[in-house]
């Protein structure tokens, strides 16, 4: 059936259909913005912006996430470099099992984690040592489970790139494997880390099912930026709601700005 | 000193088999084979990057064997350079000499030491890539003399260069193996860079040693089918006299030629020249021409991509080759009259012993 479209006609024909695809899209996320401009009276929208809720939402976000992402990094390094380089049984499986948290639906693994802790050993841990049911530390627990896969396997992929060899070389110049890794492998994942870093943090920022599960929606308590969008929107305050949208949406932009900046100057090897 | 004994490894597709080989100090080793024949995973080996199951190395009379690659004092320069691209060049040849902000001063020393060996002080600032192939050789050089190793290990250094560049750095080699006494380790798979620069060959093939030898005995006696298939089966000419011309140049007579070949040193009894070297000509060629002779070609055989020819010199036979796309070119045939040339620097001559 293609046959038909041979030849300079068909070409056309393919990139009109391609770019109306595109435009399809582009006008679809037009009207979602225009309909929210729309709706936002502008006085109500800086009001809500510097409102007392809203401010520490942000701070709560941006202190949660950092504090998620920064520790999924710390983790994600040692088990992404052991799952690229090292060999071993199961190599495969646990490969895929990493996945998983991806694919689950974040309430599903937060509603996991609220079944942990009401288990013996959860509620030890939640009476004795660290409180994480509906309090501030659930909601970095949330995060961590959420994004921790998917640093991992940003940081996988950053160290599947990286030629063993480079360490091999450094070996035989002298250094340990430790300091091999510490001295070749790491400067040279250091775009790959910096760029999971900030994905991985925008992730657990944007992070909201696991959160609200685990941690709850308290107003100026659990509240982070997701939260008070849904707090505002079953209050049916829309302003508000949309003030948080332009503040998510400005941490999202900002976010792959970064990336694309630190891409753009990648090494060429 | 390196002594391998009896080391079988598997990796993939590639297969050493029961190597056994001594490496004198100070000697330029050349490992000799053909692309795959598990040269590289030989020389990881003496490095130190395989686990070795089966077999022993030894260093200077210790079993290093279960040594990681940093506590065997090797230097080691890969086929592809693997020069660190977040260092410059300066960072990258100090690698070895530890964190620069301590002993500042004697780093610096010894990089610009090394830089001067290899020739390469005027880039010490620049950023690797931009550095040319040639370049990126010396600094790797450089780089893995750095720690004042005991043995240097070549991997293919010159495989990836232009004609001139390898050739030059040939040269260059040799002269730093001479200025240091370093027991020098070089892969190649190209036959001449071996009998040019090596001490000693050792022929690879399939994952066996072969054959080890001076490159001399190597051409002149080559042990197995193998090796001599390799080799390609050069022209051996027995020599009735010789005598000195002075300026490094001897004129031998073998048979029905007389030949003009560089040499200094006793009486050669014997020169080679590989087919690939003798130049057929059908006209005669232009110019006074050394080691030039008239002969008739008795037969011609397909190979491959390669003529071979037979030409009758009065009574010795030579065999020439030549590539395939110029052979079409000419119209030769048996019986037919061609000149052919010697390339005088490509002879390789031979004293004996017997």
């Amino acid at each position: 059936m293609f046959r038909i479209l041979r030849g300079v006609g068909g070409e056309r024909a393919f990139r009109g259909a391609t770019i109306s695809a595109l435009v399809l899209l582009g006008l679809f996320f037009t009207g979602i913005v225009i309909s929210m401009l729309a709706y936002t009276e502008w006085d109500t929208f800086l009001a809500a912006l510097i409102s007392e809720e809203i401010l520490f939402a942000i701070r709560l976000s941006v202190i949660t996430a950092t504090i998620s992402a920064v520790i999924s990094i710390l983790i994600a390094i040692p088990v992404a470099y052991a799952i690229s380089r090292a060999s071993f049984h199961g190599k495969d499986i646990v490969d895929s099992l990493l996945d998983l948290p991806i694919v689950i639906s974040p309430v599903a693994l937060g509603a996991a984690l609220l079944v942990f802790f009401n288990t013996p050993l959860g509620a030890a841990i939640d009476d004795n040592v660290v409180k994480f049911v509906f309090s501030v530390p659930g909601i970095v627990l949330a995060q961590i489970t959420v994004i921790s896969a998917l640093a991992i396997r940003l940081l996988k992929s950053t160290f599947d790139s990286i030629d063993p060899r480079y360490e091999q070389v450094a070996r035989t110049l002298g250094c340990s494997k430790p300091e091999a890794f510490f001295r070749v492998s790491l400067p040279l994942a250091r775009d790959g880390l910096i760029a999971a870093t900030i994905l991985t943090w925008a992730r657990a920022v944007g992070e909201f099912g696991a959160t609200v599960t685990l941690a709850g929606a308290t107003a100026m308590k659990t509240e982070t930026l997701p939260t008070a969008i849904f707090l505002s929107l079953a209050t049916a305050d829309v302003g508000k709601a949309i003030a948080v949208i332009f503040v998510l949406v400005i941490i999202a932009v900002a976010a792959l700005l970064v990336i694309r900046k630190i891409i753009g100057r990648r090494y060429q090897l | 000193m390196i002594e391998v004994k009896d080391l079988s490894l598997r990796l993939g597709e590639f297969h050493l088999r029961d190597i056994d080989l001594t490496i004198n100090d100070g000697e330029y080793f050349v490992i000799l084979g053909p692309t795959g024949a598990g040269k590289t995973v030989l020389l990881e080996c003496l490095a130190g990057l395989h686990r070795i199951r089966q077999g022993r190395i030894y260093q200077d009379g210790s079993d290093v064997t279960r040594l990681t690659p940093e506590e065997r004092n090797l230097g080691y320069v890969p086929q592809d350079y693997v020069l660190f691209p977040f260092l410059n060049v300066l960072r990258n040849i100090a690698f070895g000499l530890g964190p620069v902000r301590r002993h500042r001063d004697e780093i610096m020393t010894r990089v610009n030491e090394l830089a001067e060996l290899v020739g390469v002080a005027h880039l010490l600032e620049r950023q690797t890539r931009t550095l040319s192939g040639g370049e990126k050789q010396r600094v790797a050089l450089a780089r893995a003399l750095a720690p004042s190793p005991r043995v240097l290990l070549l991997d293919e250094p010159l495989g990836a260069l232009d004609l001139r560049t390898a050739k030059y750095l040939r040269l260059e080699l040799r002269r730093i193996h001479r200025e240091l006494g370093l027991t020098t380790v070089h892969i190649t798979h190209d036959l001449m860079e071996a009998l040019e620069m090596a001490d000693r060959v050792a022929v690879v093939q399939d994952g066996r040693v072969e054959q080890v030898a001076g490159p001399e005995e190597m051409l002149f006696s080559p042990e197995g089918e193998g090796v001599a298939d390799f080799i390609g089966a050069p022209n051996i000419l027995d020599c009735d006299y010789c005598r000195e011309l002075g300026q490094g140049l001897m004129e031998v007579g073998c048979g029905d030629l007389k030949l003009t070949v560089p040499h200094e040193g006793g009486a050669i009894r014997k020169v080679a020249i590989l087919p690939r070297h003798i130049y057929v000509s059908e006209t005669r060629p232009p110019g006074l021409s050394v080691n030039g002779f008239e002969g008739n070609v008795t037969a011609i055989t397909h190979v491959g991509n390669t003529a071979k020819i037979w030409i009758d010199v009065g009574a010795t036979a030579l065999m020439a080759e030549i590539p395939s796309y110029l052979f079409a070119e000419m119209s030769l045939a048996a019986g037919q009259e061609v000149f052919i040339i010697l390339r005088m620097r490509r002879i390789r001559c031979y004293e004996g012993h017997n």
